[in-house]
């Protein structure tokens, strides 16, 4: 508190975080949430809302639980196996990062819709795979990397030297799992369960693309809006979705204390963990084997279907649909999603960063409000987050502000927490003695952070500024209340092809806007010098 | 404000920096409880105690990485409470050295200066001055994470040093090291000390360290100094129990005062009894129970028999150990054990068995209480 009143520049930088978290992060939600007024009576007594509410749950407990178990088969496999191809299997997990989740339920549609290849052209069969099925399966290898990544951050966290105590004590590999291993995880995993539900419960793209009359609360929000301009029953479901996630939110918080970032000291993880057997090393290659199958098969049919005439049926190869994807309109849409992904990455990043050192080196009150504020928008689901700022900034005062710029400022806000996690981590590694040193050489608390701190958190910077990048690239259900047709960004453009049964142009799209990502991560891995980890770049 | 009586009878010549009524709480718990002490010009100051008793804290209050609740700190006559930590002059050398890694050793040397804007020129002569001074002439373009600790330990040294600041802190800063290189780097810290005649206010829990190299040493105890005065004032005439042990091994006997006369006491101890000198500031009336605290290599061993001047205790050797330059005894005296070190082991034969321990009356320190 006195270091404010003695350091005026502090006190400046604190006011412009406060302000800028309550007019883009508080006040949009506010809106959604008041905006429905009487609405509220009329909706709940309208009863539309118990079928998609039940829908979305059911939806949400059997994708979760299946893209849980097996992500917890490819994490185990590459923390404890020392099986071959672990670099292979990384990259596979690491690949459905770098896409839009929905692309896999346009892979599905190619494959196995009423003209699909597997379906109509081996089989010759026109099964209905809309609905229930379909998006369980969808869910389920869109979001198991998810769960990987969160579980093996879990898991690769359990201290191997106490896994090699328990078996220096005489326990086999089997109970240094169950009576080690499990027990100080379960929190982590509790954890991951939940964010990974959260995803699955947020996920707008796959269930709208194969959802069909099978709704759930999201795609209940975009029909409402898009369907019959009722704003008062849209808002009201975004924010009956955002209850929901905020419960799962909350709930994860208290597992593992609101982050899933905890200072590991590196002597933990330099030590070799116990060997596991080998017919279960080799099980969990197989089980890997058979995923990485999956992912390519779903990656692959994009990238094919993006270089052909017709997929399945003119296999000729073209180069038409980017031809076409990169002109007029389209190529407008490409540029956007580059700008805006790579400013507001920026912008992000760096008010991540600033956030995240007042918040974490700060001991003024009131910081674990704004702490909240800032992870907050991770239990925020996209489409509530979109409906929020076009609610919230819809108004004619503000028709001089740009819709692009409206769209970055969506995106930093929303990605906030993954750059704010990702400094308070950073910050937390570095012993405050470096702030105290800098101090006690004369620098400011400014200063100190900008000399000291912030070269030190180059690796924590750039995986914000990645993560962020990704994300905004990717995301649909943020951007499909904002866009315009002079804004419309690729994610926009891939939905309206595929809902255009429109196949070659959609995956050509999907190709260009993962191939973005792609280049985004491995240029910052290039220049990091492979100090930042691929699978840094989870969400 | 600074209350009046922190700057009455300052005498910014002599003492250089003053602790008054100090206090600083941690929640319910005040990890330094009013504490007061005058630092005298360039002395080599340390705060001594086990941890926990609130030496650092009151280290980084000096420093101003905390903010007192009460109490006026005065460096060089004036009173520095609401003075911003990067403006007070007290350079600081960490337990950790805290290295700025991206930065070469020149860099982190020079760092300070950079901020305090000097002169290239003199920021050159005056780093490179200085990294000779502590032996590091040919090292400054490597980075921390190629430096022995040792070398870090002096960077860390000289970073703080260059910037000639008004005092200088160190907070344990040998504690990270082997214990070989710890007293060869104490006798270059003295060393450095003497010549730049400059006030060091170091922080540790070690007693050697303590010892032998301060001048003037405040010993802390559960947010209290006990006491604070020259190392030898401490060793010997300890104010409290606690002092007397924390300081190095010891004797301490409960007894009773039996008579006080003419600066001397008669002090019993179970059937025993001794006449002792009466310290200085010490009032002991007849009756009060009072400890005899005497150092180990202030008793001597003999075998039973032998003719001894000053008392001599009967007892039994219970154990044994060689410590190298000395032989500890712990000898059964009727039912309590008393640790005798005998120097120079190498000369005799060890004892065992039935012994005397010698007690000579004037190498006795009484503490009340």
């Amino acid at each position: 508190m006195r270091s404010l009143q003695r350091e005026p520049g502090l006190l400046l930088a604190l006011l412009a975080v406060i302000v800028l978290v309550c007019v883009f992060i508080l006040y949009p939600q506010i809106r959604v949430i008041i905006t429905p007024g009487t609405g509220y009576i009329d909706f709940l007594s309208g009863g539309t809302w118990i079928r998609s509410t039940s829908q979305s749950i059911q939806v949400m407990v059997l994708s979760t639980t299946t893209a849980v178990l097996l992500g917890f088969v490819f994490a185990y496999a590459m923390v404890y196996t020392d099986m071959p191809w672990k670099p292979f299997f990384r990259l596979i997990g690491i690949l459905p990062l770098l896409s839009p989740p929905f692309v896999v339920a346009a892979s599905y549609l190619i494959l196995f819709g009423p003209r699909g290849l597997i379906t109509y052209g081996i089989f010759g069969q026109t099964i209905s795979v809309f609905g229930l099925g379909g998006i369980w399966g969808v869910q389920t290898i869109a979001f198991f990397p998810f769960a990987y990544q969160l579980i093996a951050d879990v898991l690769s966290r359990s201290d191997a030297r106490l896994e090699q105590a328990a078996r220096n004590l005489g326990a086999g590999p089997w109970q240094v799992f169950r009576s080690v291993t499990l027990p100080l995880s379960r929190p982590g995993l509790g954890a991951a369960i939940l964010t990974t539900a959260i995803y699955v419960l947020e996920d707008f793209g796959n269930p709208a693309l194969i959802g069909g009359t099978f709704t759930v609360l999201p795609t209940q929000a975009y029909g409402l809006i898009s369907g019959f301009g009722d704003l008062p029953g849209a808002t009201a479901v975004s924010t009956l979705l955002l209850a929901l996630a905020l419960i799962l939110y909350v709930a994860k918080i208290r597992l593992d204390g609101g982050r899933s970032f905890i200072t590991v000291s590196g002597r933990a993880s330099s030590m070799p963990r116990p060997p596991v057997p080998v017919v279960l090393t080799w099980a969990c290659f197989v089980a890997c084997l058979l995923l990485a199958v999956v992912i390519l098969t779903v990656y692959g049919t994009l990238l094919v279907s993006a270089l052909t005439l017709n997929f399945p049926n003119n296999l000729s190869f073209t180069t038409k649909h980017f031809e076409y994807i990169t002109s007029d309109v389209n190529g407008t849409a490409l540029q956007n999603t580059l700008i805006f992904g790579v400013v507001a990455a920026a912008f992000s990043a760096v008010f991540a960063l600033v956030a995240g050192w007042l918040v974490e080196r700060g001991s003024w009150p009131g910081r674990r409000v704004l702490d909240f504020l800032l992870i907050m928008p991770a239990a925020i689901p996209g489409l509530f987050f979109g409906i929020g700022y076009a609610t919230a900034f819809n108004e004619a005062w503000l028709d001089w502000l740009d819709r692009g710029v409206l769209i970055i400022i969506s995106m930093i806000f929303w990605n906030i927490p993954v750059g704010y996690q990702a400094a308070v981590a950073g910050l937390r590694q570095i012993d405050r003695t470096m702030d105290e040193a800098a101090t006690s050489l004369g620098a400011s608390s400014l200063r100190g952070f900008r000399d000291v701190l912030i070269p030190m958190l180059g690796g924590s910077i750039s995986v914000g500024f990645v993560t962020t990048f990704v994300r905004a690239v990717t995301t649909l259900s943020v951007v499909i209340f904002l866009f315009t047709s002079g804004t419309t960004v690729a994610t926009i453009r891939i939905f309206q092809l595929v809902n255009d049964l429109n196949w070659g142009r959609a995956t050509a799209f999907t190709v260009a806007d993962i191939g973005m990502a792609i280049l985004a991560l491995g240029g910052i891995a290039l220049l990091s010098r492979g100090r930042i980890a691929l699978g840094a770049a989870r969400a | 404000m600074p209350s009046p009586s922190a700057l009455q009878s300052l005498d910014a010549g002599a003492v250089h920096l003053r602790l008054a009524h100090v206090t600083k709480r941690f929640g319910d718990t005040a990890a330094v409880d009013d504490i007061s002490f005058d630092v005298p010009r360039g002395s080599f100051a340390t705060l001594l105690g086990p941890s926990g008793c609130g030496k650092t804290t009151t280290l980084r209050m000096i420093a101003g990485f905390y903010d007192p609740d009460a109490g006026d700190i005065v460096l060089g006559g004036r009173r520095i409470n609401e003075l911003p930590a990067h403006r007070r002059g007290t350079a600081m050398v960490f337990q950790d050295y805290a290295l700025f890694p991206h930065m070469t050793v020149r860099g982190n040397v020079s760092y300070g200066l950079r901020l305090a804007k000097v002169a290239k020129d003199e920021l050159a002569r005056r780093v490179n001055e200085t990294l000779d001074f502590v032996g590091l002439g040919k090292l400054g373009d490597r980075w921390p994470n190629q430096l022995s600790g040792g070398q870090q330990q002096r960077v860390a040294v000289a970073r703080a040093l260059v910037l000639r600041p008004e005092i200088l802190l160190l907070d344990e800063p040998l504690s990270n090291l082997d214990a070989k290189l710890r007293v060869q780097l104490r006798w270059e810290l003295r060393t450095l000390q003497q010549q730049l005649k400059m006030t060091f206010v170091y922080v540790t829990h070690d007693q050697d360290e303590a010892l032998s190299l301060s001048d003037w040493i405040a010993v802390m105890n559960a947010g209290k100094v006990e006491q604070h005065g020259a190392p030898w004032e401490i060793y010997y005439r300890p104010k409290t129990a606690f002092l007397a042990d924390f300081v190095g091994a010891v004797n301490l006997v409960p007894g009773t005062v039996r008579e006080v006369r003419g600066g001397q006491a008669t002090v019993q101890f179970g059937e025993r009894s001794v006449t002792v000198p009466v310290p200085a500031d010490t009032s002991l009336r007849e009756g009060g129970e009072v400890k005899l605290c005497v150092r180990p290599e202030a008793l001597g061993l003999a075998p039973r028999g032998a003719t001894t001047d000053g008392a001599a205790l009967p007892g039994t050797v219970a154990r044994k150990a060689f410590l190298g330059d000395l032989m500890r005894y712990w000898v059964t005296i009727d039912g309590r054990e008393w640790i005798v070190d005998q120097p120079d082991p190498g000369a005799s034969t060890p004892l065992d068995g039935e012994v005397l321990v010698q007690v000579r009356p004037e190498r006795v320190h009484v503490i009340a209480g």
